[in-house]
């Protein structure tokens, strides 16, 4: 028990950060559960029907899950806004439909004998991730990917090209779901394309914004809080989704702009303050 | 039978479109997506269960459907877009209307439980039906079809026609600029979800009377896809609504005619991501402000 709560938080953290990536280029994903879904489904794929290890599985699943963000995500970030968040929405339910209409992967039924993950696996990804949008914040890639999110017709002004930055976060975005839902999908035995239904994608992009968008921070948190609140109130068993709903409304109300609303102070500003 | 499922597609596709109307209708004048209003379709349905469970007769499970469809869409408004009207709480709005259609749909489950409840209307009313050069045709299916289409008028009158139209045309174009001018943007958001709502609710009663039975599924699994067809017709178009919904239902309807089930689901979001990447602004919708940053 206290192991699932373990495992799940940590597969939360790494897909509220998957999102926090293509957000840092301005766009938003409903599709990240898809995104997972195709990883969960490859590495499966791999794992049981070649019967190769799942440290090939992952990487090969993130791969292929990146170049299909990528692929999709190229005519897709023509949109933005709400636009974008129709277009992934979309996106989000047909690969649901077409998982569920590929009898090689078990259709409906879904797959069986998906094992080897576990929770050390995901926390020392946690931390590698987490290590690695730190080292981000501090490079000048950072201030690019502020300068797109900003303002686009700028950035493009000063020379930045916006669609390769957009497109590029996309697919890493989308990796980084996959390997989630690799994970996930070995830590499970059993998945189907129910677990990677529209509210999945919904749920992911919610740690978010409730964490806070402004720092790789807020992510974390909020996928920590939303996957320990609802087991927290357990006690009122009964009554779970309305509380969670009625605490999602409310934090929203209150913080508006996330639990950790501060921004991480950019390197210039950090050069010039230590000289 | 082709023509049989051409009927059943512009019926599926006028409740389609009701429940477009009322995303669009939002959309047009707060910019944001409404994620409640496909339960609050859902709840529509149950909400006229319960009164035709009571003896009631139809119009007035129906009257009930709109009205506590409205005032639902009213304590929507209020908890989730009141006070996220900026351009940069889209998202913000979006989940937290989410979050209230995850309280509704428990709270639906909760009273009525989680098994599909029975209509209990009279079994010969939804299946009597009149033949028509060897197509069958059910009542109820006529019935759908005329109710929607008087709605559709009384709607375009309601907006081209009357001062809170009128109204409802200026938040739509330039909030500031309505406030500015003495119209009171609050009222007339608060209309308009009203208008939304119970257009909603009463999709609900349609498909209820239709098919016997309602689910707390419905919001998820039909429910959503009119924010596809809203897309399709253009963001905050009433007419490209309409257009859209009986198209997703045609195409959906020939799908299965075909024996392409599945695909039928997804035929609906793909035309979407069709139209937004061709034509974002979709069918009929003309150039709108955030197509630019």
């Amino acid at each position: 028990m206290i192991q699932d709560h373990i495992m799940f938080t940590g597969i939360n953290i790494l897909l509220a950060w998957s999102v926090y990536v293509i957000l840092l280029s301005g766009s938003v994903s409903f599709a990240n559960g898809a995104f997972m879904a195709i990883g969960g489904y490859a590495s499966g794929v791999v794992t049981t029907k070649f019967g190769l290890p799942l440290f090939v599985g992952i990487p090969i699943a993130a791969l292929g899950t990146a170049a299909f963000g990528m692929i999709i995500g190229l005519p897709a970030l023509r949109t933005r806004g709400i636009y974008l968040i129709l277009v992934t929405t979309g996106i989000a339910f047909c690969v649901k439909n077409a998982i569920e209409s590929i009898p090689y992967v078990g259709g409906v039924r879904g797959m069986r004998g998906l094992v080897g993950a576990e929770p050390w696996h995901v926390w020392v990804l946690v931390a590698i991730v987490g290590l690695l949008l730190w080292l981000l914040s501090r490079t000048p890639l950072q201030r690019i990917l502020d300068a797109t999110r900003e303002d686009e017709l700028v950035a493009r002004a000063m020379g930045i090209n916006t669609v390769y930055v957009k497109v590029i976060a996309f697919g890493s975005g989308a990796a980084l779901a996959a390997i989630a839902g690799g994970l996930y999908a070995h830590y499970m035995y059993v998945i189907n394309p129910e677990h990677f239904g529209i509210l999945v994608s919904v749920f992911v992009v919610l740690y978010v914004i409730l964490g806070g968008t402004n720092n790789m921070w807020g992510a974390p948190l909020g996928a920590t809080v939303m996957t320990l609140v609802p087991e927290s109130i357990r006690g009122l068993h009964e009554w779970r989704p309305i509380v969670f709903g009625v605490v999602i409304i409310v934090l929203l109300l209150v913080r508006p702009e996330g639990l950790l609303p501060f921004r991480a102070p950019s390197a210039r500003v950090r050069d010039a303050r230590d000289g | 039978m082709l023509a049989e499922q051409i009927l059943n597609g512009l019926v599926l596709g006028s409740m389609y479109a009701l429940i477009a109307l009322g995303y669009t209708l939002v959309f047009g004048v707060l910019d944001k997506l409404n994620f409640a209003h496909g339960d609050i379709f859902m709840f529509g349905g149950f909400v006229a269960v319960t009164v035709l469970a009571l003896g009631a007769p139809l119009w007035a499970g129906a009257l009930a459907a709109v009205v506590v469809c409205g005032v639902l869409g009213l304590v929507v408004e209020l908890v989730s877009f009141r006070k996220f009207r900026s351009h940069d709480a889209q998202i913000t709005a979006a989940l937290s209307s989410l979050a209230c259609s995850i309280i509704l749909i428990d709270a639906t489950q909760k009273i009525w439980g989680t098994e599909p409840v029975g209509l209990t209307l009279a079994t010969a009313i939804r299946t009597a039906s009149v033949t028509v050069a060897g197509l069958r045709i059910a009542y109820v299916n006529i019935g759908i079809l005329a109710l929607t289409l008087v709605l559709m008028i009384l709607l375009y009158l309601l907006i081209t026609r009357t001062r809170m139209g009128r109204n409802i045309r200026a938040v739509a174009d330039s909030a500031v600029a309505a406030e500015l001018l003495g119209i009171n943007v609050t009222r007339v958001t608060q209309q308009t979800f009203f208008v939304a709502s119970g257009l909603a609710g009463l999709a609900g009663v349609m498909l209820a009377t239709r098919t016997g039975f309602v689910t707390t599924e419905l919001g998820l699994t039909f429910g959503i896809k009119a924010l596809a067809v809203m897309a399709i017709g253009g963001m905050g178009d009433l007419r490209g609504a309409v257009v859209g919904g009986l198209l997703a239902g045609l195409v959906e309807a020939l799908a299965t005619q075909f024996g392409l089930g599945k695909f039928g689901d997804m035929a609906v979001w793909l035309l979407m991501i069709a139209v937004l990447l061709v034509r974002p602004a979709g069918l009929f919708g003309g150039v709108r402000k955030e197509t630019r940053a």
